[in-house]
């Protein structure tokens, strides 16, 4: 059963989260009717409480993987590529399906891209097994959006110089930085100490009141869970509370869009999708804008046959799904134990709630001999142990593979979490594009609607190893340095879900790419797809503030296209 | 064979085991020096002596699981114990909840039925009826086969789950098990409406109240 919505809309956005929000405010602040398919339902700071089960053990803002499931393929112990479902293996790969997606959930550390991210094949050249291209704009093209999401979304922090601060076209940010952990002094004296530039980390958080959103209430929770004060910068709370006040804007929850139909001409006519009683509905606009998350997108656009478009939509160049990226490196911890400190320290490093906001871009461009001359590096975050309960008890519950129960385990517990401080370093590099990542519709596994689901081939190129190991073993040196205990790290090719981008990259030549420079399909008129799909190379920074900033730059073209 | 030990090359490891080590694994040579206020612990036993029991909590295989619950997490004079927190009552509403890990569920109460066999194998008597000592030395064996290990592993999650996540789901009695390991929790805290449950709901009906 299908029905249509008489009503025919100016545009018709797939998905809530950072891709969709910017577009969605643009252009209902401009007049057009807006209406935004989500298909996870809508939550509010009402709904948002530091309850760790329903954050982050049961699946509350995710899909239950039984409903609704990818296909992981990874290598086996032969080399073979092998695929597992994730309701199977367990591994989650979705990011929060609510409305303002994945972007409710996040920590919120922002950084811009460098100009040289836009231009790393020139910059560095080629390397061999990786996909590496210049993107068609320049950091130049995408500043004034980075300066713009500064103001409209709300980024807290300090502007402060170093070797490879990018420019700006303000002097510093339009909010002051968050409150800070008493840690952060430790690790400034340290890195001064080592020659390293210890940077205030900007944050999407507010540090103070912005219309109906409240400032940071600083309880310590922040990551994976939702804001309860609106301070998180949630393409929700700052984007479409504002879209929807403008009466432009209608947001659906619960319409999962199955397909875009398109008419014999190739351009898309409507979107089709289940309602909450699983119902086949469409709607019609002029204008549609995909922004599922890169996974999503491809697996939207792939499934989204029609006479023009046999290999799926904006597919004839067969480059859709291609080049998936998430991003490279690694993460490390050490230990501050109490008992070592003087008390009044160790009260101070007890303290729960400001954020550490530091991070180091010493390494964002490395030139040594050692990893062969001059390459492209990373940025390194660092953050407090999440203050989470479970991963910690977990943890205790086992020594090497003995089960621990019983006094043995109540003394785990006490040790892990009374005894010390546990600091934190997470390294972001670029997660070379290359033949071995990338989605495809899966052969046999369907989602509970029946319709195929996202097959995502996880192959990493081992030069992002070279480069997380390089990083991390300096890490390593800080935390030394800072009298860290018991320091442990990881560098490994296992991608982080929740950092992923591509599979829809932009660029001039049609046979190459998927989209043009303005995001919009090369033979679809009237589809453009915003999310972080449309990077053809990561850059080594979490994703969101520049697709928030090509969301909003996309915007005006679209702007002047309806116009 | 009993399930617990079947397909299990490690179960005739325990045979050898010393009573020194039987002492060192469960912990009991290690002194605790924990500082949870005792009188506090003291006042709530005081007072839980007199509730009544739900119907559930009388059937025999839920017993068995709380008292397998109390030897895994033992009370002491200032260490709140499985039953100080409700870690039976949250593990009640946890499996017994629609939207629950079924499998979870069918894989404890089988694995009540493998521990009986086994006791019975072992002295004809059920788990319930041997004395605390008996009840270690039983779980010992079991966590030396993969498929004990694995069931005193699903609920040792649960118990810790009990201790720590929000009282608002039976568990964590005063917030006790934070209070004991000074852990401070995020706020606001979830109200008797928002609960993981009800905001589930929110996923299938637009209209679900949460």
């Amino acid at each position: 059963m299908s029905k249509s919505e008489n009503k025919d809309w100016d545009v018709c956005i797939i998905g809530s989260g950072a891709g969709g929000g910017p577009v969605a405010l643009t252009l209902a602040k401009a007049g057009y009717s807006v209406v935004v398919l989500e298909k996870g339902p809508w939550f509010t700071e009402k709904d948002f409480y530091k309850d760790e089960l329903a954050c982050c053990r049961r699946s509350v803002y995710t899909p239950k993987l039984s409903e609704e499931q990818h296909v992981i393929e990874d290598t086996d112990s032969d080399g073979q590529w092998v695929g597992e479902a994730t309701s199977d293996s367990g591994w989650d790969f979705w990011n929060g399906n609510c409305v303002g997606g994945s972007s409710n959930l996040m920590s919120g550390f922002f950084y811009r891209l460098k100009p040289e991210d836009f231009r790393l094949r020139s910059e560095f050249g080629a390397i061999e097994g990786a996909n590496v291209v210049d993107w068609p704009i320049s950091y130049d093209d995408l500043e004034p959006y980075y300066a713009m999401v500064e103001s409209e979304v709300g980024v807290s922090g300090q502007f402060a110089d170093h070797p490879f601060a990018e420019p700006r076209s303000t002097d510093d940010f339009p909010y002051p930085a968050t409150r800070e952990h008493p840690i952060s002094q430790q690790i400034d004296k340290t890195c001064r100490s080592l020659g390293l530039h210890s940077l205030p980390t900007p944050r999407a958080i507010l540090s103070r009141d912005k219309g109906h959103r409240r400032s940071c209430e600083y309880s310590g929770f922040c990551g994976s869970y939702g804001c309860s004060s609106g301070a998180k910068g949630s393409s929700r709370a700052a984007l479409l509370d504002q879209a929807v006040a403008t009466s432009h804007c209608e947001i659906k929850p619960l319409c999962k869009v199955y397909k875009l139909s398109s008419d014999s001409k190739g351009k898309v006519v409507s979107a089709d999708y289940y309602d909450e009683n699983s119902d086949s509905q469409s709607i019609s606009a002029t204008l549609f804008v995909v922004a599922c998350q890169a996974i999503e997108t491809s697996r939207l656009l792939l499934s989204s046959t029609g006479a023009k478009h046999p290999r799926g939509l904006a597919n004839n160049s067969g480059q859709v799904g291609k080049n998936l990226l998430f991003s490279a490196g690694g993460s490390g911890n050490g230990d501050f134990e109490y008992a070592d400190m003087d008390t009044q320290v160790a009260e101070d490093m007890r303290t729960r709630g400001p954020f550490v906001n530091r991070g180091l871009q010493d390494w964002y461009f490395i030139d040594d001999e050692l990893v062969g001359g001059r390459i492209k590096g990373g940025t390194v975050d660092f953050l407090l142990r999440h203050p989470n309960t479970m991963s910690k008890a977990l943890s205790a519950k086992w020594d090497g593979d003995d089960l621990m129960w019983g006094r043995a385990l109540q003394k785990n517990l006490k040790s892990i979490f009374v005894d010390s401080q546990t600091l934190r370093y997470e390294i972001f590099c670029d997660w070379l594009p290359t033949d071995n990542c990338f989605v495809r519709l899966d052969n046999t596994v369907k989602d509970k609607w029946g319709s195929p689901v996202a097959n995502v081939r996880i192959g990493y190129h081992q030069h992002d190893l070279k480069v997380g190991h390089y990083i991390n073993e300096r890490c390593s040196k800080v935390f030394k340095k800072m009298g860290a205990k018991n320091i442990r790290s990881n560098v490994s090719g296992a991608p982080p879900q929740n950092l992923v981008a591509g599979g829809c990259r932009f660029g001039h030549d049609p046979k190459t790419s998927v989209l043009n420079a303005d995001c919009r399909a090369h033979d679809v008129e009237n589809l453009y797809v915003t999310d972080g799909s449309f990077m053809p190379t990561g850059g080594s920074v979490p994703y969101t503030w520049t697709i928030y900033a090509n969301a909003f730059r996309v915007a005006e073209k679209i702007k002047d296209v309806l116009s | 064979m009993n399930e617990f030990m079947r397909c299990d090359q490690t179960a005739s490891k325990i045979t050898g085991i010393s009573r020194r080590e039987f002492m060192k694994r469960v912990g009991l040579l290690s002194s605790l020096a924990l500082t949870y206020p005792a009188a506090a612990l003291g006042e709530l036993r005081q007072s839980k002596t007199k509730q009544a029991l739900a119907d559930w909590q009388t059937e025999p295989a839920w017993q068995t699981l709380a008292q397998v619950q109390e030897v895994l997490f033992p009370a002491a004079e200032d260490i709140p114990g499985a039953a100080d927190f409700g870690a039976t009552i949250y593990l009640h509403r946890a499996i017994e909840n629609p939207d629950a890990d079924g499998e979870d569920k069918g894989f404890i109460f089988r694995g009540v039925g493998w521990l009986d066999g086994l006791t019975q194998e072992r002295y004809k008597k059920t788990f319930l009826q041997l004395s605390e000592d008996r009840q270690q030395e039983i779980i010992v064996v079991i966590v030396n086969s993969n498929a004990g290990r694995n069931w005193v592993s699903t609920l040792l999650t649960y118990t810790l789950e009990a201790l720590l996540m929000d009282p608002v789901y039976g568990g964590n009695k005063n917030g006790m098990g934070w209070k004991w390991l000074e852990h401070q929790p995020g706020y606001p805290a979830p109200p008797a409406d928002k609960t993981w449950e009800q905001l589930l709901q929110r996923r299938y009906k637009s209209t679900a109240k949460a």
